[in-house]
């Protein structure tokens, strides 16, 4: 129908340029216009007096705008407008047929057929046929790589993987030399790029531009599930620490089970660590759980989320995600600077005595000149007190400032201790006590800006009273409170732990700052624990010192007290950076090896290393074994990296050592860290047609997203292209058959209209 | 009726007196006076009030004739402290605390100090109270016991709270003897019989035997001082005829255990 009002089909139109060929300007155009519709509203003004009675009114100006209209047409008419837009040259383009052969598309939800069946029926059906009347054609499949295919026929969905943005852009940069006009791709939009990527990347569609190659694409399958639960993402920390606690989130969506109750498990292996019942969120909306598990022994692992298999479900392969970590037991440091002998010294001891991967070093004033040391791994280590250098100060992973003066640490030793957080990325944790917070001179110190709160003025504001403890809404999903696997019951136990034995006001929590637990006594409630993160670092403060009564009053084996202090210490140091700490963007390799390996290492003052020795060992399946070095970045000091292809599926780890350079050299630290390779995983996700993908991918190159009834006009409308050979075409608009629609129906319905009016 | 009105007034005082005492006694057991014996603190010398297989006078603690708990109490325990004050940083109260097995109260008390422990006794109720405050972190010094009598009464006891536990001799180098000073060279300290008999020893105790148990993870839960008896040299320490020797060494021991306690 557009094609036979306006003679053109509307890409000429959408990708055309409007050009008024005649001799006159245009701007001419628009004054003839306005004159003409000025002189015809004067004129009618001027006949209205004479006019009959039942045109004196607002029919007027419906007369005039009719007239107006006319005589604007038939100007517009005469200044000949036109529509120059560039045209495929016939037979000398080539249109590139790019067909999705992933496993995706072996999904039957096309009318009874696989969308691969319809994609190769709609080819055949006279999209080939069509563009072969006027174009070279070449026809490609697209999966995991891309390839050239000799017929429809050939192309069967069994690729492991989708890498949409990536094969379009490896078409575009190896046909450089060739006039392609057109890419057509039939698929699914099911993108599942390296690293997880969904979209198309920024780099692809500027390949595509630069080339001016339009993508026309032809979506199959189903837009929505009826029946479908899938996990979308699994978010979890790289590394956790050996018997620890780690939190994950859980991200999902479902279509058709709104408000029902599905289970959701971890599993290490085919051992199950965590399951709850959650409730379904309404159709297509993400719901983000959280989930609280043991990290378990040592090791590297994959686990395994899943959700429970409802009835009816039409993909169960997308219920299930997996996700490597590192869990160590490297010994963590931390030492306690304690002003004065008391019993939550003692319990904090005894709490993670029990804890394999934290160690506790301590200095306790036993006396105005003595210290009692514990924990040291030598006779040497802090017998001259608090470090006083940075490098005797940063190797401890964590620091805990008891019942101490701000006074008793020196102005050096107080400037150490704010670069130790802001610079080295360690955690100080601060106690309530006689001597602690605004009662000991803390508020007035140059530290005051590395707590998370505001301290109340003055001193007196530690009480040897009782206060009971309640959970905020932050200290509900915190891994630091999580005394108990199951929300409410968590909250429920904290309300009813017996009371702490004193407190301090720790005044009002700065902005940034997370209130995890409040406490209650008397009639106030004031903020007990308290975190914010500090530079590269992180404080807390938890205003008591009489934990140590949940330890003593609950009953024989109950683990509150430990377990509590454990995860607040693990908080404290999980994050430290160790001298060495590798990193890489993608630990989870989705069908694919190139893994890129960083490490930034620091020397013992937790200075940027720029002159070391960094290799690094990875061991994988199948008796993977390599040792590879990684170089100067050249951009940041102290940063290294390199380049590694993991060929075979499986969990790898690579240890990266760093040695300082010279003549001895000394190992400056280690870190280790995981990363999987998955092959054939990514097809289960995101099943459904990506239709946004398609239709955006269509939109920012200058084609059009078809739907497979829509085909037949595809192989005109690829013609209108600016890319391979083209040429510029004027399509004259004067003998649209639209115009001559117009230039009879306004007079016709003037004189309908007058009829109508009884003035003729 | 009358009658009725008079029961009902009874019963109205009586609940307002337990009231007010509820009040002065409530906060937890800490007191909320300010007097110098409820002054709150981090530390409260803690003497254990036991039972005995022997009719008491004392609330159902002690010998007919005295209370064997309250052995050199309380002037020995406030000296003690003026002593712990001046030479320690610990928060502690200035006077005693008496402590029972009858109630959870204990457990707020994590160090505690028993004498003439050969006389001790234990319910069953009061048996399991004490290992469980043991267990789960609290410390015991028992003194005051002499001889091989003496220490099979104590045993007795103590194999009703703990009764697996090992008792072993604690040798100098142990951690108890260095926590705030370095006691290498022990010596038996005698009570006061000392200044009149020249003895060092009571009944057939001639050695001096300091002993512990331990929990499963090695930790010092109960400080054994047998043989010997430090209550009485902190209590004589003012009295210019018992040997300064003596005290100074109850005082350092006595310090020693209590940061063990407070450490460990």
């Amino acid at each position: 129908m557009f094609q036979f009002l306006f003679k053109y089909p509307s890409a000429v139109f959408r990708k055309g340029q409007f050009v008024l060929l005649g001799k006159l300007p245009g701007w001419l155009l628009v004054v003839a216009m306005v004159a003409a519709a000025i002189g015809l509203a004067l004129l009618i003004r001027w006949k209205l007096r004479n006019a009959a009675p039942e045109v004196r009114n607002w029919r007027a100006w419906v007369i005039w705008g009719i007239q107006s209209a006319l005589v604007a047409l038939v100007l517009f008419l005469l200044w000949q407008p036109a529509i120059l837009v560039a045209e495929l040259s016939s037979q000398q383009n080539i249109i590139a047929v790019v067909v999705d052969d992933s496993r995706s598309m072996s999904i039957a939800d096309s009318e009874g057929k696989t969308r691969e069946a319809a994609a190769v029926a709609a080819l055949e059906g006279g999209v080939l046929t069509g563009l072969r009347q006027r174009f070279q054609t070449r026809l490609y499949r697209l999966g995991l790589e891309l390839t050239p295919a000799d017929g429809p026929r050939e192309i069967m969905p069994v690729a492991p993987a989708t890498r949409i943005g990536d094969n379009l852009k490896r078409l575009a940069t190896e046909t450089s030399d060739l006039p392609v006009g057109a890419i057509v791709l039939l698929s699914d939009g099911g993108q599942n790029g390296a690293g997880g990527g969904w979209g198309i990347s920024r780099d692809v569609l500027q390949a595509l531009r630069n080339r001016r190659l339009p993508v026309h694409t032809v979506g199959f399958g189903k837009e929505e599930s009826a029946h479908d639960v899938e996990i979308e993402d699994v978010s979890i920390a790289a590394s956790a620490i050996a018997e620890g606690r780690i939190s994950a989130t859980v991200s999902l969506t479902q279509r058709g089970y709104a408000g029902k109750k599905a289970k959701l498990a971890v599993r290490d292996g085919a051992k199950q660590i965590a399951g709850r019942e959650i409730t379904l969120a309404a159709d297509g909306r993400m719901q983000a759980e959280p989930v609280f598990f043991p990290a378990g022994a040592a090791g590297a692992k994959s686990l395994t989320f899943s959700m429970e298999t409802l009835s009816g479900e039409e993909n169960l392969a997308n219920n299930t995600m997996t996700r490597p970590i590192l869990v160590s037991d490297a010994k963590r440091r931390i030492l306690y600077v304690e002003g004065e002998p008391r019993w939550e010294y003692k319990f904090i001891r005894r709490a993670e005595a029990e804890d394999p991967t934290v160690q506790l070093v301590s200095m306790l004033r036993t006396s105005e000149n003595k210290i009692y040391r514990q924990g040291i791994s030598d006779s040497s280590e802090l017998a001259s007190g608090f470090p006083a250098r940075p490098e005797n100060l940063f190797g401890y992973a964590g620091i805990i400032i008891g019942s101490v003066d701000a006074d008793y640490f020196t102005p050096l030793q107080q400037e150490l201790l704010r670069e130790y957080v802001d610079r080295r990325g360690g955690g100080i944790l601060f106690l309530g006590g006689r001597f602690s917070l605004s009662d000991g001179g803390w508020g007035a110190s140059s530290l005051n800006d590395l707590l998370p709160t505001i301290l109340p003025q003055g001193r007196g504001n530690f009480h040897r009273n009782a206060a009971t403890v309640e959970l905020t809404t932050q200290g509900l999903n915190s891994p630091i409170t999580q005394l108990l696997d199951d929300p409410a019951k968590n909250a429920q136990r904290w309300k009813k732990l017996t009371y702490l034995a004193d407190y301090e006001d720790a005044g009002a929590p700065k902005p940034g700052a997370t209130v995890l637990a409040d406490l209650h006594a008397g009639r106030q409630k004031l903020p007990l624990l308290i975190t914010e993160s500090y530079g590269h670092g992180r404080t807390a403060i938890l205003a008591t010192g009489g934990t140590w009564r949940w330890q003593m009053s609950e009953a024989l084996g109950d683990p509150s007290h430990d377990l509590f202090w454990r995860q607040l210490l693990r908080w404290l140091v999980a994050e430290s950076p160790g001298p060495v700490v590798a990193s890489m963007p993608e630990r989870l390799l989705m069908d694919e090896g190139r893994v890129s390996l960083q490490a930034q290492v620091r020397d013992k003052q937790f200075q940027p290393a720029t002159n070391a020795h960094v290799t690094a060992h990875i061991v994988g399946p199948q008796e993977t074994d390599a040792f590879i070095d990684l170089t100067p970045s050249g951009s940041t000091p102290g940063l290294y990296e390199t380049a590694w292809t993991a060929e075979k599926a499986g969990t790898y780890l690579a240890e990266v050592t760093a040695e300082s350079a010279g003549g001895r050299p000394q190992e400056l630290g280690r870190d280790v860290v995981t990363f999987q390779r998955e092959d054939g995983v990514a097809e289960n996700f995101h099943t459904e047609q990506n239709r946004r993908l398609l239709e955006q991918l269509a939109s920012d190159t200058g084609g059009r997203y078809w739907t497979p009834s829509e085909l037949k006009n595809l192989p005109g409308d690829v013609s209108y292209s600016e890319a391979g050979i083209s040429v510029r075409n004027t399509k004259e608009l004067w003998n649209m058959p639209v115009l001559f629609l117009l230039l009879l129906g306004l007079p016709i319905t003037e004189w309908l209209l007058r009829r109508k009016w009884g003035v003729i | 009726m009358k009658c009725t009105h008079i029961a009902l007034a009874i019963l109205a005082a009586s609940a307002g007196c337990a009231a007010l005492w509820a009040q002065r006694t409530g906060d937890f057991g800490f007191g909320n006076d300010d007097s110098p014996t409820n002054v709150k603190a981090e530390f409260y010398w803690s003497r254990l009030a036991y039972s005995t297989n022997i009719a008491s006078n004392f609330g159902g603690y002690g010998h007919r004739w005295r209370s064997s708990w309250s052995r050199d109490y309380p002037k020995a325990d406030r000296q003690f402290l003026i002593a712990m004050h001046r030479l320690t940083r610990i928060d502690g109260r200035p006077t005693e605390q008496v402590v029972t097995l009858d109630s959870d109260e204990i457990f707020n008390y994590p160090w505690i100090y028993a004498v003439q422990v050969e006389s001790w006794t234990f319910s069953e109720k009061e048996a399991k109270r004490l290992r469980e405050y043991l267990l789960k972190g609290g410390f015991l010094m028992v003194d005051d016991f002499h001889g091989t009598e003496d220490w099979e009464n104590f045993m007795n006891g103590m194999r009703l709270v703990l009764p697996d536990a090992e008792v072993e001799d604690l040798q100098s180098g142990d951690e108890i003897f260095h926590t705030l000073y370095d006691i290498d060279d022990k010596m038996q300290i005698p009570g006061e019989q000392y200044v009149w008999t020249g003895r060092t020893y009571e009944k057939d105790g001639y050695q001096p035997k300091w002993r512990a148990i331990r929990d499963s993870k090695g930790r010092i839960i109960v400080a054994i001082c047998h043989n010997m008896h430090l209550g009485d040299a902190w209590e004589w320490a003012d009295d210019p005829n018992y040997p300064e020797t003596f005290a100074s060494m109850a005082f350092r021991v006595g310090l020693d255990y209590i940061l063990y306690g407070m450490t460990h």
